[in-house]
């Protein structure tokens, strides 16, 4: 191939990116995945390559200024990657949290890795004022479950924002490309490596509960769980549809012709007061903490929780403005 | 600090002009402090022995009548204290010692002035080594006139506490399309090298660029008295050059505007939660799982005041929550402390310091390698080593000595000289 100055530049980069994202964001995942670049892929040994390929000429060596500004450049191992990153962001509409590979999370940073489902804004606003109001009511250790818990990012999320001996936080999945990864979180964030576990578990399976249940008290159940409709998936952005695990958005069984989306809700539910969550004396605190995809989904989730005896519920709202989150409260 | 000490210092050395020997001394001499108290306030005699100073007489007034409130507060503080309270005691302490700071370099003032007086008269005496020996003397005593003078200066200007803290910059293009984008990378690139000399920390908090292109970039500078040195940076900087996108080779103007706000890290400024509004201004749809977008933009308008700051610079929608407060806690504090400051000083017409942000600062003449800081009419013929961040303080120093000198001129407009607060 003809040696151009012209193919590395940022221009026809920055032109495929535009296409599909729109300038702000284009020139903003460019920037990110510059950065990236830059700390995945080091160009240290590039500046004594050519230090020495100029004495070789007998040649002066680059003045400081000149490795300064080369610094700044990027190294064709660089341009390469970043090609392909664009490529692959653009023609296949790969996801930017799977080409980088991590994803900035609260306090935590987590890694992202096809086909777990990548943590959403949205689940970061909900954890981190459910850790404000967990710290502030300041009760003994919590037993927290976190169901669907995917990447680990609601685990994670808390026990970072959490102090110590405050929570201690199961996660589980039944994918195991899920647990795998969540298991490389927790190592990642070793902040949290006292206060949580990961574990493969189908929660449909049959003996679940009485098997968790024999672990010990449970306080809380967290989840964000698949809440896509059957016809919503329909519709989805090819960068979550040929991407995420379908299993991590659309709930059920394929005989299943729930067209709420809220039939794992309803086993949530099901589970919290089989775990003995709807008992006991009342606390400041919710038991059943539960994402949901909107309005729609926001009576069902509600009536859910009512029947199987949390007999106070909450709606919190995101950033957005949309229905986000549903709290089942059990008072006395 | 000493280093900075110095900074502020050497300038106003120079300003203590020559020595002018009068022939008038004698007749000066005579004068009392108890005569010329009826009639228009006088120098102290001696001081006219030391030339001429920036200590005009109605600020040696001022000083008088301090000397006098702190004696009597030390003669209360030394006579019947059995009777005061302790609270009364610990405030008339805290009088004494913040009045203490320019009353004793004032009374260690007089006495030079003294000494000055008894060496002219050894000056006339007729023995030569004796001659000899006060010409020597005075010279020494000239010296601490000077140190004097400017420890006073130093206790009696205004210490604005901003000025000791960090800074947040704000470089944005103005006029002139892609040159004035170019330029603002420019001076990004001066005030990066300039940081760098000084050793203080910079951190992008937003930046809106395309390579070396930039239309808007805010950065948060970190480090000790960066504001009192920044703080002369804010206004419209004009560049006159042959632009690198110029076919024909004309000259172009282009502009960029530099905003300094000092970044209040532990200043008490409360911001209510109930009156922020945070949005993320590009919610697409429904959200959650059914999109997986990188879009973590956020803004946050602080409603009563209409502030509304944006960013979208990390990738997480709470770092970039963060970085907009810091944003937005800067700019309510300058909003703040530049109203307090126009109450302060009404009356009067401040050239800068925290000036107006519309107004023409400084030129940068490529062609005639000229620098131009309009507000002290300085011309500096070195763009180079400006635009690589050295020159950058001698503009910084003479900016400051202009400063430092108006605000000593509005302290003798104004009847109220009070003691620094701490």
């Amino acid at each position: 191939m003809p040696r151009s100055v012209l193919n590395n530049t940022v221009v026809p980069l920055l032109r495929q990116l535009t296409k599909k994202l729109g300038p702000q964001q284009a020139k903003n995942e460019l920037r990110w995945m510059a950065d990236h670049v830059r700390k995945a892929i080091p160009t240290k040994l590039t500046a004594e390559h050519a230090t020495s390929a100029r004495l070789w000429r007998d040649q002066p060596a680059p003045s400081a200024e000149e490795t300064e500004v080369a610094s700044k450049r990027f190294s064709s191992v660089q341009w390469a990657w970043l090609r392909q990153a664009v490529h692959d962001r653009v023609e296949t509409n790969k996801p930017l949290q799977y080409i980088l590979g991590t994803q900035p999370f609260g306090n935590a940073s987590l890694l992202t890795r096809a086909p777990v489902l990548i943590p959403r804004w949205e689940t970061e606003e909900w954890v981190l004022k459910l850790s404000d109001m967990i710290r502030a009511e300041n009760t003994g250790l919590l037993n927290i479950l976190d169901a669907c818990t995917g990447s680990g990012c609601v685990a994670l999320g808390l026990a970072c924002a959490l102090p110590r001996e405050s929570v201690h936080i199961t996660g589980v999945d039944v994918s195991h490309d899920a647990c795998d990864l969540a298991i490389e979180n927790l190592l990642r964030n070793k902040k949290a490596k006292q206060a949580v576990e990961f574990q493969r578990l189908d929660l449909n399976e049959q003996g679940v509960a009485s098997e968790l249940k024999s672990r010990g008290m449970w306080d809380m159940v967290v989840a964000n769980p698949p809440y896509v409709t059957p016809n919503e998936y329909a519709e989805l952005d090819p960068d979550v549809k040929d991407w995420e695990d379908v299993r991590a958005l659309v709930p059920g069984d394929p005989m299943d012709v729930d067209q709420s989306g809220l039939s794992f809700v309803v086993r949530l539910a099901q589970l919290a007061r089989e775990l003995g969550l709807a008992d006991g004396e009342s606390t400041n605190l919710p038991r059943l903490v539960v994402e949901i995809g909107g309005a729609h989904q926001v009576d069902g989730a509600r009536q859910a929780m009512h029947d199987n005896g949390f007999n106070l519920t909450e709606v919190w709202k995101d950033m957005a403005g949309i229905d986000r989150v549903v709290l089942g409260y059990h008072k006395t | 600090m000493n280093a900075l000490r110095a900074l502020r210092t050497r300038p106003m050395r120079a300003l203590v002009r020559d020595v002018r020997l009068s022939g008038l001394l004698n007749t000066g001499m005579t004068q009392s402090y108890a005569t010329t108290a009826q009639s228009k306030p006088a120098l102290p005699p001696g001081s006219e022995l030391a030339g001429k100073s920036n200590l005009t007489a109605k600020i040696h007034e001022k000083l008088k009548i301090m000397q006098y409130k702190h004696n009597k507060i030390m003669e209360q503080m030394t006579g019947d204290i059995s009777g005061m309270e302790r609270e009364d005691m610990a405030r008339l302490a805290k009088e004494q010692s913040s009045m203490g700071m320019i009353v004793v370099p004032y009374e260690h003032l007089l006495k030079l002035y003294s000494e000055l007086i008894e060496l002219e008269q050894m000056m006339s005496a007729d023995d030569p080594d004796l001659r000899r020996l006060a010409r020597e003397e005075r010279q020494e005593v000239l010296e601490n006139v000077v140190t004097a003078e400017n420890d006073i200066i130093n206790a009696l200007l205004p210490k604005d506490s901003a000025e000791s803290a960090g800074a947040i910059l704000e470089i944005r293009a103005g006029t002139g399309g892609d040159e004035a984008s170019i330029f603002c990378g420019d001076l990004l690139h001066m005030y990066e090298k300039y940081a760098q000399l000084r050793k203080w920390k910079l951190e992008t908090m937003s930046m809106d660029s395309e390579g070396d292109k930039i239309k808007e970039i805010v950065l948060k500078v970190s480090g000790r008295g960066v504001f009192g040195v920044l703080m002369f940076e804010s206004g419209v900087h004009r560049v006159q050059r042959v632009p690198a996108t110029e076919t024909q080779g004309r000259v172009h103007t282009s502009t960029a505007t530099v905003a300094v706000l000092p970044h209040a890290a532990n200043v008490n400024i409360v911001i209510k939660e109930s009156d922020l509004r945070i949005d993320v201004f590009r919610a697409s749809g429904k959200g959650g799982q059914h999109v997986n977008t990188t879009d973590s933009a956020v803004r946050i308008t602080h409603i009563p005041t209409g502030i509304s700051v944006e960013n979208q610079q990390e990738r997480s929608q709470i770092q970039n929550r963060e970085r907009a407060m810091q944003v937005l806690r800067a700019r309510m504090y300058e909003r703040e402390r530049s109203r307090l400051d126009l109450e302060r000083r009404a009356s009067r017409n401040k050239l800068i310091g925290s000036g107006d942000r519309s107004e023409k600062c400084r030129t940068y003449n490529y062609a005639q390698n000229r620098v131009t800081d309009h507000r002290i009419n300085f011309s500096m013929f070195n763009i180079e080593g400006m635009m690589n961040g050295t020159a950058l303080q001698i503009v910084i120093d003479q900016l400051r000595i202009q400063h430092d000198l108006d605000e000593l001129a509005s302290m003798d407009n104004f009847d109220d000289i009070s003691p620094p607060n701490q």
